[in-house]
């Protein structure tokens, strides 16, 4: 424990001086937006897969869920955009319950089927219902209106303001991994008959585990739809939900550091070689099978616990 | 709508059906002896249609002949990935090989994109099967009827080699209980290598078998690959039965559904699943707490 705060006492600063500029060290400012909401979105996702041991592979359904809320809020409605957001969180988290109601009662990988399952369901349902979503064209047109003096259209501000959605998003990742309730999750995740026989409701937990994580990855949809001014049908896809998967295996699962250097790294990563070459989703997918194949614990793994249940 | 037409859609389902049960197999196989949820299915059944192109369209292999050879190119490479990859991460939680072969779906289907191009490339029926025959009440296109006829054959005989042959003891008793078998004398990991060569052969014959049906192109098999999920779901994981009846229970879904309420054809299979989930859990004949 001891090293772990003395590591917290240059780590906090530095990252947070490294995130003030991030803008200014990519080759656009967009991208460091793209970075942060990637990271909000797999800062959420550990909650479910590393505390809670749930791998869902169909959690591009609550960002994408999220991202088309909140565009279609801003679109109709001419909200503000924190209303927007807000209305993306909740639809996302409220979408959760059924699904993950559904889903949990299979355990383990079949869970992981389970919830892809339905995220195809949202996908083919925003791919029909053209006259809603755009189909496959994706929802155009998504503005991003002035909230009093802020004007959002300034990729810059738009920037400072995901910094800022971010930093709750880790102070409440903290707090809730760090209460009872995080306990209990971790505990779900190392033995779940023992959780249940000291008199916790394993599905009640998962439940809102997976509830809680549709929440960041709805916030996370959300400042996508109003960074891009589009949401795209991909929000929704497999493979979204893939990358999600990726960026905290690759960052380490069960920190909440981990994912997000794990998607800050990739999404760069991805930009770079789009640069580059037209053959970066093959380099993506063989850094996928290195990295499971030899980094299983994370490439940001340096310190923590580096526990691996078998 | 007239009865004949109902009746065509009815075997057309059955095409479909065929497609999903011996990707299903495949995948029940591997899962139901390996505990490996093969993401990588459906670009081995991209790689089998892939293959029939190959031998067919570009190197003049009669037909009949491609889909023996493509069955065991696409099984040989499914040992080289076992052998290579699949293997070493037997004694990890399950999910490491899950997110494993999801690596290699979009390896290999970039792979494929980089080699072939991202389009899709053609593939003509084969003269011998083309043409129609008379069945008394319709007519039906002989590849079809070939399909099915030989999708009943292929579900009967994994059947039996798993249920009635030795090795197919050998097979299951490795399920339950690997260190056991080993200890009694039996290559556990050549067996698994060879039952993931299987599965994998499986899905490369649905790839090669159905390339005349549709245009072949590299995101061919990510399209069959969450349906065939589903199919394994309400069949009921590792169950031989249960694919074969989910299989053509789901083909039938997707097809009817087409005629007769477009847009929500594909919903209509996973509101089925969600269904099945609600009222049994372990689909159809799937073990309780099986590799859970």
């Amino acid at each position: 424990m001891e090293t772990k705060k003395n590591h917290l006492y240059w780590i906090v600063p530095a990252a947070s001086i490294a995130l003030l500029f991030l803008p200014f060290m990519t080759p656009y400012k967009a991208l460091a937006s793209q970075m942060l909401i990637f990271a909000i979105f797999a800062l959420g996702y550990d909650i479910c897969f590393g505390y809670t041991g749930l791998l869902s592979f169909g959690h591009a359904a609550f960002f994408g869920l999220g991202a088309y809320t909140t565009g279609l809020m801003l679109i109709h409605f001419a909200v503000p955009l924190p209303v927007g957001l807000l209305a993306g969180i909740l639809v996302s988290t409220a979408a959760a319950f059924p699904i993950g109601f559904l889903s949990i009662r299979r355990r383990g990988i079949y869970f992981a089927m389970v919830t892809l399952a339905f995220a195809q369901v949202i996908y083919f349902v925003a791919f029909k219902w053209r006259s809603l979503t755009g189909g496959d064209d994706g929802l155009h047109g998504v503005p991003r209106p002035p909230l009093g003096p802020i004007d959002f259209t300034s990729e810059l501000v738009m920037y400072y303001f995901i910094l800022f959605c971010f930093v709750l998003a880790v102070i409440l990742g903290l707090r809730i991994i760090h209460s009872p309730f995080g306990k209990t999750l971790e505990c779900l995740r190392e033995n779940e008959t023992r959780a249940m026989n000291i008199g916790y409701n394993p599905k009640f937990f998962k439940l809102i585990s997976f509830a809680l994580s549709a929440g960041f990855a709805g916030l996370a949809g959300g400042l996508y739809a109003a960074l891009q001014n589009f949401v795209p049908l991909f929000t929704l896809s497999l493979d979204t939900s893939g990358d999600i998967v990726l960026m905290t295996l690759v960052g380490g699962m069960g920190t909440l550091y981990g994912p997000v250097m794990g998607a800050l790294s990739l999404v760069y990563l991805k930009d770079l070689l789009s640069t580059y070459t037209n053959v970066w989703p093959l380099i993506l997918g063989l850094l996928y099978v290195a990295s499971i194949m030899m980094f299983r614990r994370g490439i940001f793994r340096f310190w923590g616990r580096t526990k691996l249940s078998s | 709508m007239s009865i004949q037409f109902l009746v065509v859609q009815l075997f057309n389902g059955l095409i479909l059906g065929s497609i999903y049960v011996l990707l299903s197999l495949g995948l029940t196989v591997i899962f139901g002896t390996l505990g490996v949820v093969n993401f990588a299915h459906g670009a081995l059944y991209m790689l089998g249609a892939y293959a029939a192109y190959t031998f067919v369209s570009l190197l003049q292999v009669p037909f009949f002949a491609a889909i023996v050879i493509c069955p065991i190119v696409v099984g040989l490479i499914g040992i080289f990935l076992e052998k290579t990859l699949v293997s070493r991460l037997y004694n990890l939680p399950h999910f490491y090989n899950l997110l494993l072969t999801f690596g290699l779906m979009f390896a290999i289907q970039d792979g494929i994109k980089v080699i072939f191009g991202p389009e899709g490339e053609p593939f003509n029926i084969p003269d011998v099967l083309s043409g129609v025959v008379d069945l008394g009440f319709i007519m039906y296109p002989k590849y079809r009827l070939f399909i099915i006829l030989l999708t009943a054959a292929l579900a009967f005989g994994v059947w039996f080699f798993i249920s009635k042959t030795r090795l197919g003891a050998v097979i299951r008793a490795g399920t339950d209980d690997a260190g056991m078998v080993s200890a009694l004398g039996t290559d556990i990991a050549k067996t698994f290598t060879l039952v993931f060569g299987f599965g994998a052969g499986l899905s490369g014959l649905a790839g090669a078998l159905s390339a005349p049906l549709q245009n072949v192109q590299p995101l061919m098999g990510m399209d069959m690959l969450v349906e065939t999920f589903v199919v394994v779901i309400i069949g009921g994981m590792g169950s031989i039965g249960g694919s074969i009846l989910a299989g053509l229970i789901i083909g039938e879904l997707i097809t009817l559904g087409i005629v007769f309420w477009p847009p929500m054809a594909k919903v209509l299979v996973y509101a089925f699943m969600a269904f099945i989930l609600i009222i049994r859990p372990r689909g159809f004949f799937g073990r309780a707490e099986f590799f859970e």
